[in-house]
């Protein structure tokens, strides 16, 4: 009976401790749907995970009315997930000055989009915002002859299959692939180009010998260059844009990869005999995650700087240095992972650093990580301040793919040196000379003012003068 | 029955194989370079097999022109698609060209440097032109490298620069150059000009005594104002004394009290002593 109780307790406790998982920018997700019950079963697996992370979902109709974005100036909700909708518009309530200015309090955004439906206007002119551009026409199907699921699209070749997308550069952390050696499918999607922006990364780009056409005016073949949207590496099937305040927006090509139906289907890639099951789920976790703040999210704790010297005071970040003091910077900051706050690790090719400097940076010093806790890692660098004196800043100016911008500045000021604080002139060298200069005129005064008033006129020059 | 059994078995496997074998695939394929002038024109064939083994050069009003006939399983026919992918073997950029086919698949394609991306024209390495044939169904697609292109650019026209585009990551590090400590002189140099100037002292002091200087006078002005003269003498070397320590220790606020009340002193032991000069002076002693 005992046994039975606390296992129970147990129970409860780690089913509490699940549903408290949460993500770090707040739990209202909101889901815009044109059939909310279809797609709820349609997309129920992806939705009971989500769920099961801690969100708290709300269902909308696009063109319902009780739908606001903004409460009294205050978002309503803190993401969006928008299913692909049937029609040309999606309402007074979504208009892309509305999604923008969600995106701008630091809102996030989901957008899926389809092949089989025609991207509502107002979306597409959020993206054209961001510099996310969709084939002409607002739709468009990616196909690969080389690489598609022979079991489901074995004539249309519209289901692409693709291994897991894996680092998108090596000092970027890869947040996205499951493990080594996974495929997704990517059923019936559509392909975005991007701009040439910083703010701008792929998930998942479009194998090299895919393309991407309009399946009613172009079933014969692409005529020229001119309506070529784009082939292989140019088409991103999965893009982000994180904007300077951090807020997420990810566009996936094609919803139907987070449908019931392919979420965890087993596929057959061309020229292979086995049946793969997809990792679908298990990316879109992960895709999801990291729009709504989940992964990827970096914290500042604190700061301290020091004066490193021996005898210097040991106050922490005073307000003035001198020139060309040693001196100690530390920083801690923290990563949340799915549902807590870890130690952040800088992958290996890349660096922390930090800049000290004025209008340009004087020092730019890699911070090294000094002491990591469970919650948390302390980066720290020592380093002689420039002899110019001013007014500085220590910048941390971390700003990397898929992960949140940290810009940390403290300003100091750097005093020259006091005068009573140079060498003196007798240890100087060259000094000496003068010094000694400087002796012999003391002496030579006081010994003529004791021969000038003490002295005796001398007798044999006078005399001599005399007898001349 | 069985008999017809068996015969639709064979059609089935039959086609079975048939579609198991078909192909996309390309003939005729020839490439040309020509000038604008066009009064010269270099043709290359090449097969899916065997590409080209030298690369075409292509100059800055040249017209690179590809003619081919894509094949299904020999046959002439349309593929969906059909490219010419000219990658940058450095960065891996890929430039698609689509290739103008008609229904009976004879297809051609232009390319000139007008057309070539910028990244591709500032390439060091010569470009490599891929041709991808590929379409709807079961027919196997083709992806094989077909030829060569070296860019000549013009010697008139500025060469052709690209500048990537921002992406956040790791900047160079920085250390600020200090300058130097100030320095001084050899040591040598110092010694040699102080112990010069150090020189004068006992020149002055031999000079002055080969010239008849002496103190016989100091005990008659003792005797006549002792306090006087003690304070005077007495002031004018602690003032250098004062000096000395203003140099080592002192700051302004403390030698100044100091300062002024030997120069008090000095003035008023002063008028009694020089006073006491001024009697020996006319009482013609000096």
């Amino acid at each position: 009976m005992r046994s039975l109780f606390t296992s129970l307790f147990l129970l409860l406790a780690g089913l509490a401790a699940l549903v408290h998982a949460t993500s770090s920018a707040g739990s209202r997700l909101l889901v815009i749907s044109d059939d909310v019950a279809a797609d709820k079963e349609t997309y129920s697996t992806f939705l009971g995970d989500v769920e099961s992370r801690g969100f708290d979902i709300t269902f909308e109709a696009p063109k319902s009315e009780s739908l606001k974005l903004f409460t009294l100036g205050e978002r309503s909700y803190d993401h969006i997930l928008l299913l692909p909708t049937k029609g040309k518009g999606i309402g007074p309530n979504l208009t892309p000055q509305a999604l923008l200015d969600f995106y701008n309090a630091e809102g996030n955004i989901l957008l899926t989009l389809s092949s089989t439906n025609t991207a509502p206007t107002s979306l597409v002119s959020v993206l054209l915002e961001l510099d996310i551009h969709l084939p002409s026409d607002r739709t468009g199907t990616v196909v690969d002859h080389f690489s598609y699921d022979t079991l489901s699209a074995a004539d249309l070749h519209d289901v692409l299959v693709l291994p897991a997308p894996g680092p998108y550069r090596e000092d970027v952390k890869d947040l996205f692939s499951p493990s080594e050696d996974t495929t997704l499918a990517f059923p019936r999607g559509v392909a975005q180009s991007l701009g040439s922006g910083a703010l701008l990364t792929p998930i998942l780009r479009a194998p090299r010998t895919a393309y991407s056409y309009n399946p009613k005016e172009q079933s014969e073949g692409i005529e020229s260059g001119d309506e070529l949207f784009g082939v292989g590496k140019q088409l991103s099937l999965i893009s982000t844009m994180q904007a300077r305040n951090s807020a997420r927006f990810t566009v996936v090509g094609s919803a139907e990869m987070l449908s019931d139906a392919w979420i965890e289907a087993e596929v057959q890639k061309t020229g292979t005999k086995d049946k793969v099951t997809v990792a679908n789920r298990e990316f879109a976790r992960r895709v999801s995650g990291w729009t709504f703040k989940e992964i990827g999210v970096l914290k500042v704790n604190w700061i301290e700087h020091h004066l490193n010297e021996i005898g210097g005071s040991n106050e922490s970040n005073p307000k003035i240095y001198k020139v060309k003091n040693d001196v100690t910077y530390s920083i801690s900051m923290s990563e949340y992972v799915w549902d807590s706050w870890t130690a952040f690790t800088v992958p290996d090719t890349d660096a922390l650093q930090l800049e000290f400097s004025m209008l340009s940076p004087f020092h730019r010093l890699p911070l090294h990580p000094v002491l990591s806790t469970s919650d948390s890692t302390i980066f720290s660098v020592s380093f002689k301040l420039p002899d110019q004196h001013g007014i500085f800043n220590f910048k941390v100016n971390y700003k990397r793919p898929f992960l949140t911008n940290v810009e940390e500045k403290n300003t100091v000021s750097v005093r020259h040196m006091a005068h009573d604080e140079w060498p003196r002139s007798y240890v100087i060298s060259g000094a000496w000379p003068w010094i000694s200069g400087v002796g012999v005129t003391v002496v030579g005064f006081v010994s003529f003012c004791a021969v000038w008033m003490y002295s005796a006129p001398a007798q044999s020059v006078a005399k001599g003068k005399k007898t001349q | 029955m069985r008999f017809l059994n068996s015969f639709i078995l064979g059609l089935f496997l039959a086609a079975g194989t048939a579609q198991a074998a078909t192909s996309w695939g390309f003939g005729d394929a020839a490439v040309s370079v020509s000038a604008k002038k066009a009064d010269s024109k270099v043709t290359e064939k090449f097969t899916e097999q065997s590409p080209l083994t030298s690369p075409l050069s292509l100059g800055s009003t040249d017209s690179l022109k590809l003619v081919l006939t894509t094949k299904e399983n020999g046959k002439g026919k349309r593929p969906h698609q059909a490219f010419l992918l000219i990658s940058e073997p450095n960065t891996g950029l890929e430039a698609p060209f689509p290739l103008d086919i008609k229904e009976d698949g004879k297809a051609k394609v232009d390319v000139s440097q007008k057309g070539l991306p910028v990244q591709l024209l500032a390439s060091s390495k010569a470009l490599k032109a891929s041709l991808v044939v590929g379409s709807f169904g079961s027919a196997a697609p083709l992806d094989v490298f077909a030829f060569e292109i070296q860019i000549k650019s013009d010697p008139n026209s500025p060469i052709q620069t690209y500048e990537k585009p921002l992406r956040y990551g790791k900047m160079p590090e920085i250390h600020h150059i200090f300058r130097g400590d100030p320095t001084s002189p050899p040591i040598v140099v110092s010694l040699v000009f102080a112990l010069a100037v150090a020189a004068t002292l006992p020149g002055l002091f031999i000079a002055w005594i080969a010239n008849g200087a002496n103190l016989s006078h100091l005990p008659k002005a003792m005797a006549a104002a002792p306090v006087s003269h003690a304070l005077f003498f007495g002031s004018i070397a602690a003032m250098e004394g004062v000096f000395f320590l203003y140099y080592s220790t002192w700051n302004l606020f403390q030698m100044l009290p100091a300062a002024g009340v030997l120069g008090g002193v000095a003035f008023l032991s002063g008028l009694k002593a020089l006073g006491e000069l001024q009697s020996r002076r006319l009482s013609g002693q000096r």
